[in-house]
């Protein structure tokens, strides 16, 4: 058999060495080439942000992963996937991996974030912006666990702490029994994405009466921020300015659908995107309204605006201001109304002025109304947080559900993000009163503090706000997951239109040039987990192959002895014959 | 995992069958070709059995963990088919008893194994992700070279003239158990929900089992005359 195979070969070596080429290449190519194989775990990652803003580069840089994966307490980490799970997670130990250049980080969230310990999620927040603030050329991925997902890490954490400290035996043994992982990516190295349009909202409720009607303007921006695009759901920021936003122009177009109660002030309700991103939207909007524009509402009368962020929970509302209003102006009468509805109507709360000036030589402006301010539009914003540094304006634990359990004692708060529907009501119901005790004038006519105008059938409604903050918190709204063509604007357009007249949309889309905000894709990727074993299995495997092969060998060679000893058991029966 | 580990599950699977041809004389009769015709008649046999499966069963309806006992029974019926082709191989090779099982059975295994292991292997053992069915799958193709040689003896006693009646009943008895091995192999993963490894041991025992009984029979037909 083999004579004739070699005399094949024999020819194909003496002769031309193109037919060389035509037989072996071809096989060697075979050979060599990659296969796609089925993996033991597939599951989705969500990258770390990456952005450019104003010409700074935020966020992790590459996308691209063929690595093993270890878990921290390794001693080798360099070009290795470091896999790491929320609860252990701390600042050390991810600096630790970028100081060693690890391939890729790689953090596995809990399923259930909310039912985190309250410390973690404190902690994790804190290092969200100092993790997007140190421009990482190492790709970080964020994964939601999963059981096989956690047997993975297991299996990786065993077999890096006990690296290095076992016997040679120990250490074979260990390489037959035991997995390692390589983690894949699919997709492709990020790039620009070009032509990216962030979407805003506007609609209106004309105001009854004569042609030079003063405006007041109610803005929100809709878009989330965490360290995470993809896992970014912004509950309370800024969820429930959106919502208290829509229970605004409902409550308000329901009563300017009345002669009698529509009154002279035309309210103009914008919803704007990009505001994470220095507030992109609305700089576009006031741009394009104040300075390409003949005639728009901006130009003329503005008695004030009114920016809505983050207002889902606690007790405190902030006015922040970046200057004192001054007596007998419409946001003065706003201030005064807002203390008056706070001191006589729910007590419980507590209310007060912020007084920051605008500093422009800051890398992000700090408020939505500093947009305004810049343009001398009077602005302020209203803000149940202190500090526009506050962690939990751009956080990916910002999400819905708080579960019980998260409770530090029975009937406390817990102290995470969150949104509490009853406080947002609350908080509308603060803001509608105190609205409309300037558009009606009502302290000058004469009523009292108490005198409550949105109850009944005018009543907030706790169901409608409920509602609108689950929608929202449905699907993360990071400025670059929200295209114009998404579901998300258009259903907020058909809302917006239920109760305002003139639903517009605008656009804003970077600058050729000199862009002030550039989006990277490959946000969201597969990551495929293939178990792998060392060199050394391969390699035992072979002498231990090369051993039975030998014992076939000789028990093959030796079939005779049997074959004899099998005849002369059954001998004695014949010869009896 | 990598070409290194494709070429131990290689090595593994092809190596008996090597050394069984070299060792067992074969090579001296250039039984070459006529292990390939054995082989191709391997396939012509598989071809007609699913046709002859695709017509006549129809697609088992059932739940995902129930087993049917009935249908697989029938099928596995079917698998008579490979008796009668191992004998028309056997009655178209003249020569001694042993020359002609061996013929038949080497090419029978090799057809076997080229066509349903080498593929396999190909495909899954060079990919990244190791797993250690690739081995198993090597080891099964080592007993099936045994359990073919068995069958193929168990055949050719079948249809030997100067059978002597005590024999008849043992050698279709085993000529049944050759035919439902793989019947019964899938009962009991079924009923005794068995691991990887255990079940190839089973295998093992059990091809071991009615091949020394197929040995016995043989030596003591071969030279009772």
């Amino acid at each position: 058999m083999f004579e004739e195979a070699s005399e094949v070969f024999d020819n194909m070596f003496k002769s031309s060495f193109p037919l060389t080429f035509i037989v072996f290449i071809p096989a060697v190519l075979i050979l060599v080439s990659p296969l796609p194989a089925e993996a033991a775990h597939e599951f989705t990652v969500y990258r770390m942000q990456q952005y450019d803003l104003q010409g700074q580069p935020y966020g992790t840089r590459n996308a691209i992963l063929n690595t093993e994966a270890r878990t921290v307490e390794a001693e080798v980490l360099s070009r290795r996937c470091v896999v790491m799970r929320l609860a252990d997670f701390s600042y050390d130990k991810y600096q630790k991996a970028l100081r060693q250049s690890a391939g890729a980080v790689v953090i596995i969230l809990p399923k259930n974030m909310s039912a985190m310990p309250q410390d973690i999620v404190q902690q994790f927040m804190e290092l969200e912006p100092e993790m997007l603030a140190t421009e990482t050329v190492v790709p970080v991925y964020f994964a939601l666990e999963d059981d096989e997902l956690l047997s993975i890490y297991s299996q990786t954490l065993t077999s890096s702490s006990s690296q290095g400290s076992l016997s040679a035996a120990e250490v074979l043994l260990h390489t037959a029994t035991a997995n390692g992982f390589q983690m894949v990516t699919s997709g492709a190295q990020s790039k620009a994405v070009s032509d990216w349009v962030i979407t805003s909202l506007e609609g209106r409720l004309a105001g009854v009466g004569g042609e030079d009607l003063p405006t007041i303007v109610v803005v929100a921006h809709y878009d989330s921020f965490g360290v995470a695009p993809w896992l970014s759901y912004g509950a309370d920021s800024n969820g429930s300015g959106v919502s208290m936003l829509l229970e605004l122009a409902r409550l308000f177009s329901k009563l300017y659908t009345y002669k009698r109660t529509h009154a002279a002030y035309n309210l103009l309700f914008f919803v704007s995107g990009g505001g994470k991103f220095n507030y992109q939207g609305t700089k576009r909007w006031l741009e394009d309204n104040l300075d390409h524009t003949d005639s728009s509402l901006l130009q003329d009368n503005v008695a004030f605006v009114l920016c809505l962020d983050t207002l889902g929970s606690g007790d405190s509302i902030y006015l922040h201001v970046s200057k004192p209003p001054k007596e007998g102006t419409p946001q003065y009468a706003l201030l005064k109304e807002l203390e008056t509805v706070v001191a006589s109507q729910h007590p419980e709360a507590r209310f007060s002025m912020v007084h920051k000036k605008i500093n422009l030589a800051d890398d992000m402006l700090a408020w939505e109304h500093e947009r305004f301010g810049i343009r001398r539009l009077p602005a302020f914003t209203l803000s149940h947080l202190p500090s526009h540094r506050s962690a939990r304006r751009s956080s990916i634990m910002d999400v819905r559900s708080v579960s019980p359990s998260s409770h530090h004692g029975a009937g406390e708060p817990p102290a995470g993000p969150h949104v509490d529907v009853s406080k947002l009501s609350r908080n509308t119901k603060v803001v509608a009163e105190a609205l409309a005790r300037v558009i009606y004038n009502l302290t000058e006519k004469g009523a009292p503090g108490d005198l409550q105008i949105f109850t009944e059938q005018m009543q907030v409604q706790e169901e409608h706000l409920s509602a609108v903050v689950d929608w929202l918190t449905a699907q993360p709204r990071a400025a670059q997951l929200v295209d114009k063509d998404s579901s998300f604007v258009s259903t907020l357009e058909y809302h917006l239109g239920r109760y305002l007249k003139d639903v517009k949309r605008h656009y804003v889309k970077a600058d050729k040039r000199d862009p002030e905000f550039v989006f990277y894709d490959q946000l969201k990727q597969t990551m495929n987990a293939y178990r792998v074993k060392p060199a050394i299995f391969d390699l035992l495997l072979a002498v231990c192959i090369a051993a039975y092969l030998g014992m076939m060998y000789l028990a093959i060679q030796n079939f005779a002895v049997l074959y004899s000893v099998v005849r002369r058991i059954t001998q004695p029966k014949t010869k009896v014959h | 995992m990598t070409l290194f580990h494709f070429g131990n599950c290689f090595a593994l699977a092809y190596f008996p069958y090597f050394i069984t041809y070299k060792c067992s004389g074969l090579s001296e009769y250039n039984a070459f070709w006529r292990c390939v015709q054995a082989g191709a008649t391997y396939l012509f046999v598989q071809l007609c059995k699913m046709l002859f499966l695709a017509t006549f069963f129809p697609t088992w309806e059932g739940g995902a963990g129930v087993y049917d006992f009935v249908g697989e029974f029938m099928k596995a019926t079917v698998d008579l088919a490979d008796l009668l082709g191992l004998h028309l191989v056997m009655s178209r090779n003249a020569g001694k008893g042993e020359y002609k099982i061996m013929v038949a059975a080497m090419g029978w295994a090799t057809a076997e194994l080229v066509m349903s292991r080498f593929l396999p292997l190909w495909v899954g053992a060079r990919g990244i992700e190791f797993d250690w069915k690739y081995i198993q799958m090597s080891f099964d193709s080592n007993i099936s070279l045994v359990h073919y040689i068995a069958m193929a003896a168990v055949v050719w006693m079948f249809t030997r003239y100067d059978l002597p009646k005590s024999f008849r009943l043992p050698v279709t008895v085993l000529l049944t158990l050759c035919v439902y091995k793989a019947f019964l192999m899938e009962l009991f993963i079924h009923v005794f929900m068995l691991g990887s490894w255990t079940v190839l041991l089973v295998k093992a025992v059990l091809t071991g089992v009615i091949s020394l009984c197929t040995l016995f029979l043989f030596v003591t037909l071969v030279h009772s005359n």
